[in-house]
């Protein structure tokens, strides 16, 4: 065994954040960490990297006991993380950042470059990596940067990977580089400890899944033996396991829709070369999804319509008037609302309340003469707070303690504030764990057949086929294809998607 | 003025600062302990200190400083600063010493109106040209001082001795004076805006997410146009205050280095520069403390230069106590 914990437990204070988990890695094995937010995999991470000290519990690295008092420890250990925010250099090079803080020397005190260089090509070209190490790190898409990082590890020596949520960031094409680096790694005889929320991911690449609740390990099977319904009634406990089953919602909405009139259309909009004469409708009542890969001008779109971005040309019309030189505020005004995909800087305050989260789009509605009315304010916020079951200690809460999930029903409810025809939401559920997506996409449901018009990308074309009565693929800002969604397979989106690619390079 | 006031956040009632933690508790109140640690340590040590005339004097030095101070805790909040207001102050005095002929009602307005005119100035640089405001008010502080000292030829401007403007310098309720009354009655106002008003809740929401702010529809722009046109504004009376308590317009002496106790007595009061959080109790108490700190160097017969040192000494150490709780 490569690496085990016996019993490993870690308190903070009188919170236990880990009990009793004994988890083992073999050499040249990829072992799935999955589970909830706050079930513990960043307590058991932190402490196999140093960052914490066990409570009680013992690590072993090969059957020796070790214990890390810092991350540098256990790098030198051979034990590395490699997490979603990469804490490199940007402005210096691929291969300055390969050799950080052990830049090969000549006579001493000069960094020999040529030599870093070369050696940087050679492990970036092992692992299938065509980059060049003399590029600024920066130059490099967020995907390739995390490849790099997980170079650097590898050539500090660390024969346990563990990387945090790596395809989070990625777009297409990078997750199957990736999949290379893993398969390489793997080869090597090095083990892999892959946290990820994705389920199809991890039955793709891994040998075995460990599922952590509430701090305990609740789970633990060859992927070949644990069925995906068994792996999320592990993840959210058994009594969720039921509701989080697909969509018996769909049909109801996909009737309520049909004959409903158009609540948004857009024709003709383009913004720079990132949206090229965008035309769609939305009617009431119906989900419409956005798919197309990473770049593929989703977000662009979104912000084009809502006049974040001021488009160049077309015309966008909610419940038939046109909005004319868009800018948000105009939007909210005519009933169009657009939650955001980055959710922590361009969505919620952080150091602000749930109350003045929730309303933060509509004071003037609940003003007189500029003066905020407190009562008015309060009624929408818990109104909205029970309709939306938005968990919090109250409407003071600060947002930033709240879930994601919750994070993201707070936006949803100021949203819904604005008393919108139309609600456009960019990957609502990024970063969002199996539960409360579940709940965020009944929430999103809801909405439609509340008679809104929904508008939905996401960049998992599974979630936007679950959700959506209709679809729309972009390719690099143009629409490239429509479907209907009903009784279509994730495979036929594909299909679409890479005719579209297709269609596009000749 | 309640507790509430302090925490001028929309959050504001009970909000969650107040409940969490001992340090946050510190953090939070570090100001008042300090403040209340400092007047101890005079009263007992410090000869003199117990002179009413001691309080009154100290109390209109700090009313010119309040104004700024708040104005200030405005562009901090909004995660912004103005390093104008020092100059301002000096421009407004300048005004009101060349327009004394028109009588000193009228110049009185004038000199505020300059400040306002600065203070709508930086606000648009801000706000259309968007320049950073530690640029454009950088600027202006180089400016403002600049034509102040045109204004008067580089020379002081003594004020007649009767009149409503050396009526302000000197008139006190008790030991009280009447510009520190003013003060405390703008800051009131001040924190009804901030905690109560929209354009207030805007400041906040600015700082604490300007790009949040813009997709919520909120008037960003706007807003940092009245943010520092406010400040502007404060400055101007700042400047008749202090001019009426000088009894004279003097370009090279009112408001010299004043932004730089403004931002020190905002920050050390509990408005952080990060933005998103405006503390009004706070900062008034940070004026008082550094007001207080300065008359107990000089009547403990602290030369000059090592009383800048101390002071600055104390000021990281009120930083230090207030970040303590993380």
């Amino acid at each position: 065994m490569l690496l085990e914990t016996r019993a490993l437990s870690k308190s903070f204070g009188v919170v236990a954040a880990l009990r009793d988990v004994s988890f083992s890695l073999r050499a040249g094995e990829v072992h799935g960490l999955m589970g909830e937010n706050g079930a513990g995999k960043s307590t058991l991470i932190k402490l196999l990297t140093g960052f914490h000290q066990p409570s009680s519990g013992e690590i072993l690295l090969d059957g020796t006991d070790v214990s890390f008092d810092s991350p540098r420890a256990a790098q030198a250990a051979g034990v590395a993380a490699v997490y979603q925010e990469i804490n490199l250099i940007p402005e210096r090079s691929v291969a300055a950042n390969i050799f950080l803080a052990r830049e090969p020397r000549q006579l001493g005190v000069l960094t020999d470059t040529a030599k870093m260089v070369a050696d940087s090509a050679a492990i970036l070209g092992r692992y299938g990596l065509a980059i060049d190490p003399r590029r600024p790190l920066s130059t490099l898409g967020l995907g390739l940067q995390q490849m790099v990082s997980i170079a650097r590890v590898v050539s500090l020596g660390a024969r346990v990977v563990i990387m945090d949520e790596p395809t989070s960031a990625l777009a297409g094409a990078e997750v199957d580089i990736l999949y290379g680096v893993v398969e390489q790694l793997r080869r090597e005889g090095r083990g892999i400890i892959y946290v990820s929320h994705r389920l199809s991911e991890c039955y793709r690449l891994c040998d075995r899944l460990t599922v952590l609740r509430d701090g305990r390990m609740v789970e633990s099977a060859a992927t070949g033996d644990l069925p995906r319904s068994r792996l999320v009634a592990a993840m959210l406990g058994r009594e969720n396991a039921a509701g989080s089953a697909a969509a018996p919602h769909r049909a109801a909405t996909a009737t309520a829709a049909a004959p409903a009139e158009t609540a948004m259309l857009v024709t003709g909009l383009s913004w720079r070369t990132r949206v090229r004469d965008v035309a769609l409708s939305v009617r009431r009542g119906e989900i419409l999804g956005l798919v197309g890969l990473l770049g593929a001008g989703r977000t662009e779109t979104f912000k084009a319509i809502y006049g974040a971005e001021t488009p160049d040309r077309g015309q966008v019309e909610v419940a038939g008037r046109r909005l004319a030189h868009a800018r948000p505020a105009s939007s909210i005004r005519r009933g169009l609302a657009f939650l955001s995909e980055d959710r922590r800087s361009e969505g919620i305050f952080p150091k602000l309340s749930v109350r003045a989260n929730l309303t933060a789009a509509v004071l003037p509605r609940i003003s007189r003469f500029g003066i905020v009315s407190r009562r008015r304010q309060t009624e929408l916020v818990t109104r909205y707070i029970r309709e939306l079951a938005i968990k919090t200690t109250g409407p003071e809460a600060l947002i930033s303690e709240l879930s994601g999930g919750n994070q993201q029903k707070v936006l949803i409810g100021r949203a819904l504030c604005t008393e919108p025809r139309v609600v456009m939401l960019d990957d609502p559920t990024r970063g969002i764990d199996v539960g409360a997506k579940a709940e965020v996409h009944r929430t999103i449901r809801t909405l439609a057949q509340q008679g809104l018009g929904v508008v939905v990308a996401s960049s998992e074309v599974e979630e936007v086929l679950e959700l959506s009565d209709r679809l729309i693929v972009l390719n690099e800002g143009a629409v490239a294809g429509e479907l209907e969604t009903a009784g279509r397979e994730p495979e036929d989106v594909l299909a679409l998607l890479a005719a579209a690619a297709e269609a596009h390079t000749q | 003025m309640s507790e509430q006031m302090a925490e001028a956040a929309p959050a504001a009632p009970g909000s969650p600062q107040a409940q969490v933690t001992d340090g946050t508790w510190i953090r939070s109140s570090s100001v008042y302990i300090a403040f209340a640690a400092l007047v101890l340590f005079d009263f007992i040590v410090t000869p003199g200190f117990r002179n009413p005339a001691v309080i009154r004097s100290l109390l209109f030095d700090s009313a010119p400083v309040i104004l700024i101070a708040l104005g200030q805790s405005l562009a901090i909040g909004t995660r912004g600063i103005d390093l104008s207001v020092g100059s301002v102050m000096a421009l407004s005095s300048s005004v009101i010493g060349i327009t004394l002929g028109m009588g000193q009602g009228g110049s009185m307005v004038l000199g505020i109106g300059a400040g306002l005119v600065c203070g709508v100035f930086n606000g648009l640089l801000i706000a259309v040209l968007r320049i950073d405001p530690l640029i454009s008010s950088l600027s202006l502080l180089v400016a403002a001082r600049g034509l102040a000292q045109a204004l008067l030829g580089g020379a002081r401007m003594d004020l007649p001795f009767d009149g409503p403007i050396p009526w302000l310098g000197a008139a006190t309720v008790s030991v009280i004076p009447v510009t520190a009354l003013i003060a405390l009655g703008v800051a009131m106002l001040f924190a009804f805006l901030v905690k109560r008003t929209t354009p207030g809740h805007y400041a906040i929401y600015a700082g604490a997410s300007r790009t949040a702010a813009f997709l919520a529809g909120q008037p960003v722009r706007a807003t940092l146009a009245f943010v520092y046109g406010l400040s502007g504004l404060l400055a101007g009376v700042a400047g008749l205050f202090a001019t009426a308590r000088l009894g004279a317009a003097d370009p090279n002496y009112i408001g010299v280095q004043f932004e730089l106790d403004a931002i020190a007595a905002a920050v050390i009061g509990g408005t952080p520069l990060s933005g998103g959080r405006i503390s009004v109790v706070g900062t008034i108490f940070g004026v008082l403390l550094l007001e207080v700190l300065d008359a107990s160097f000089i009547m403990n017969d602290i030369s000059a230069t090592y009383a800048q040192i101390l002071k600055a000494a104390f000021i990281v150490g009120a930083l230090y106590l207030q970040r303590a709780g993380g």
